[in-house]
């Protein structure tokens, strides 16, 4: 029962999906524009280095963000699609996580601490579901997300926390990407996406106040939605 | 391909579009290292501490409450920032040194506006690496200290961590260097003064009132500042120095005849590598000054990031054996009375009737600091070029040696406040307890205040907090000596280890230097609260 039930429903999703194909045959590049959503969890360590009060456990989290997507994708075969997204880089916004003020006086839960813009192109082979008479594709994919920190500014509340003028320093994070999602082929070379992806960023920070160096591990295991349309050519 | 190229360059230029922009900078490093220069501007802020967290850090433990029973309730918060400026070391060389600038901050009409500055010198430092500016270090005493007596009531805090210290890599420090201390704080005030203007807490500004003080080594640099501020034309309103070296000659003196004082022998190195910098002519080598055991090494002993008990466990230090225990036969060619008397000066300390021979005793040992020889060459030039306050003081003003020869003694000379006959022209406080082992009272505040006995009436007061209580400090003296009173009961307690009475006054005795400071603190704010 539970078989037959499964070849049924297969078979009419086959059934669903190729009777919106179309006949004429995937161009091989694609580019797309739509919206990333950016959904952040971070986990930071505490501010560590000189003149840190003992026991106030400073840490930061971040805000989630929206920004525009941009994507180039290379169909490779029929199942295999190389694609190489970026996001515009969003101004990621860091927030003060711990004590309401350090020694009653300088205000940190919930401020604004530093603001970076975040270069985070993602290189990912995918697996695309079915065939191109299909024009509804699922497909999986993994990769490479490269994450680069820029315009780096601390805030004034960020440099009451610190103790002053402060260059920020943000390693840049090579690490792994993984995303799932859906096209669906529109006529005249346009399509729909949606996916939903992963990757695990991990950057160290360093605050240097005058020649005073404090440093923090920061991890984001992002997560992001996309929407977008694609055009292929 | 056309097409192609065209969407991947619209992308590209998305990117770097967004891309433009700079990051945050740190502060403005000033490249000059003429002295005086602040290195960064505006300079770390360590902390920020409003008047309630102040009184609840001090509050947290016993030491840090007694403080604050003294200084009373802080009225203003307190900024602490760390400065960098550019000095000259006992040679000449241009060297990095540190201090703090404390800010009072808060609401109350005495926590910002026109604010005065007091200039502070901390006192002997073993430990290199302590940063006076930094409230979050719980061993920095001294700092919170001076944060919490005079920041807290509204005075600007200026003060040095001296060269040779935290950052300074000069690699000494120029220890009771009179001409290199009191230019070093010049230093940090001019740096200190270019901070203020630029920090988060620019609300307080330089009233342009001056007060200078410090305690023991810090009382010595607080009145060879007040000296080379008053010869260099600027205006200071008031000073206190406390329990500082100020007749070295004299001290020193007493010292090499057995009155050996607690501290010695960290002191001896410290005053020796100082002297042979600043004038090249201590020794020729260590050896020729300190024993075998201990030569080797001692000219880069202090300041250390060891600690000192650590120096004295692994024997690079004695604790307190300055001198050998088998005491030299001084034999003076021709004169044997000379050689008598100075063969029974350099003994052992041994008069019963003398309250301090067991403390003068402790001075003596074997393995020991200083060679005899070294001692009697200082004895000889004592002789025959005699200090006018040691070992009895003259009649009248206890002037120094006019030519001392021997090259440490003369070092001590030209570093005693008595040298020049310079008088202060700005009231003066000089604040310390009779009893102090260390930094002994007679010889050095009793003799400067006989040294300016001749000054206009109310030019000089002196503050011995061991006094019978009279006059505006009579709360002060009464304080202090209630405190050593209960001191004394808490170590006969059961709870402070049931010690007999003469453990306890050992005891007493040994802490007697540290406990004379937060109360000449506040002989010190209460005397600059008149100006």
């Amino acid at each position: 029962m539970t078989k037959f039930t499964l070849r049924a429903l297969t078979a009419a999703f086959l059934t669903l999906t190729a009777s919106l194909a179309f006949a004429d045959e995937d161009p091989d590049n694609t580019f797309r524009l739509g919206a990333y959503a950016v959904f952040f969890h971070t986990s930071a360590g505490y501010l560590a280095g000189p003149y840190i009060p003992p026991g106030e456990n400073l840490s930061a989290t971040v805000k989630n963000v929206q920004t525009p997507y941009l994507a180039y994708l290379r169909k490779l075969s029929t199942h295999f699609t190389f694609e190489l997204a970026f996001g515009v880089p969003p101004l990621t916004k860091a927030y003060g996580k711990g004590p309401a003020t350090l020694a009653g006086t300088v205000p940190f839960n919930g401020q604004q601490l530093l603001t970076s813009r975040w270069l985070a192109p993602t290189a990912l082979l995918e697996y695309v579901f079915f065939d191109d008479s299909h024009a509804l594709r699922p497909y999986i994919g993994a990769g490479v997300n490269y994450s680069m920190f820029y315009d780096r500014n601390i805030t004034s509340a960020g440099e009451a926390i610190i103790g002053g003028p402060t260059r920020v320093e943000l390693s840049n994070s090579v690490g792994p990407a993984v995303t799932g999602g859906l096209t669906y082929r529109l006529p005249k070379h346009w399509s729909l996406m949606a996916s939903y992806s992963w990757a695990r960023v991990t950057s160290h920070l360093h605050a240097i106040t005058t020649d005073i160096v404090r440093t923090d591990a920061i991890s984001f295991g992002p997560t992001t939605f996309v929407a977008a349309v694609g055009y292929s050519f | 391909m056309f097409t192609m190229h065209r969407y991947w360059s619209a992308a590209f230029a998305a990117v770097l579009l967004t891309a433009c922009g700079s990051d945050s900078t740190t502060s403005t490093v000033n490249t000059s290292t003429a002295h005086g220069t602040l290195v960064e501007n505006p300079p770390l802020r360590i902390a920020s501490l409003n008047a309630a967290s102040l009184a609840a850090q001090l509050s947290a433990n016993a030491s840090g409450a007694q403080l604050l029973q003294l200084t009373g309730a802080p009225a203003c918060g307190v900024d602490f920032y760390y400065i960098k400026f550019w000095t000259v070391g006992g040679s000449g060389e241009t060297t990095q040194s540190s201090g703090a600038l404390m800010v009072p901050t808060g609401a109350a009409p005495t926590c910002s506006g026109s604010r005065p500055i007091v200039l502070y010198a901390h006192g002997t430092q073993s430990d290199k690496t302590v940063n006076i500016a930094d409230p979050t270090n719980t061993s920095n005493s001294e700092g919170i200290l001076v944060a919490a007596m005079y920041a807290a009531q509204g005075y600007i805090v200026v003060a040095p961590n001296y060269a040779g210290y935290d950052i300074s890599t000069l690699g000494y420090h120029p220890f009771l260097d009179a001409a290199q201390q009191s230019g070093e704080m010049m230093d940090t005030l001019t740096a200190a003064r270019m901070a203020l203007p630029q920090t988060m807490s620019s609300a307080t500004s330089d009233s342009g009132k001056l007060f200078i003080t410090g305690y023991s080594e810090g009382g010595h640099v607080a009145m060879a500042t007040l000296r080379a501020m008053e010869a260099a034309g600027q205006t200071v309103t008031a000073s206190a120095p406390e329990s500082g070296p100020y007749a070295l000659e004299a001290f020193g003196d007493a010292i090499f005849f057995g009155s050996v004082d607690i501290g010695s022998t960290e002191f001896s190195p410290l005053l020796t590598t100082s002297y042979q910098h600043a004038y090249g002519n201590i020794y020729k080598a260590t050896s020729d000054i300190y024993s075998a055991t201990y030569a080797t090494g001692i000219d880069t002993l202090l300041p250390s990031a060891t600690p000192i008990d650590t120096l004295f466990a692994t024997g690079k230090l004695p604790e307190t054996a300055l001198f050998d225990s088998t005491t030299p036969v001084v034999t003076v060619p021709g004169n044997p009375t000379l050689s008598a008397v100075l063969t029974g000066a350099l003994a052992v300390p041994s008069d019963p009737t003398n309250p301090d021979t067991p403390l003068f005793d402790l001075g003596f040992g074997s393995p020991y600091l200083i060679n005899n020889d070294y001692r009697v060459s200082y004895a000889l030039d004592a002789a025959s070029n005699p200090d006018g306050a040691v070992p009895t003081p003259a009649a009248g003003v206890p002037l120094a040696a006019v030519a001392p020869t021997q090259t440490l003694r003369l070092a001590f000379y030209k570093n005693d406040m008595r040298n020049g006959n310079w008088a202060p022209a700005s009231p003066t406080l000089l604040c310390g307890g009779d009893q102090d082992p260390t930094v002994f009272f007679s010889v050095n505040t009793e003799t400067m205040a006989a040294f300016w006995s001749g000054l206009p009436a109310g030019l000089i007061t002196v503050l011995d907090v061991n006094a019978t209580p009279a006059g505006p400090f009579a709360q002060i003296q009464a304080a202090f000596q209630q405190a050593g009173a209960a001191q004394l009961a808490f170590y006969m307690s059961a709870a402070g280890g049931s010690l007999s009475l003469a453990q306890a006054e050992e005891l007493l005795i040994e802490g007697y230097h540290a406990s004379v400071e937060p109360f000449c603190a506040l002989g010190a704010r209460t005397f600059f609260s008149q100006f």
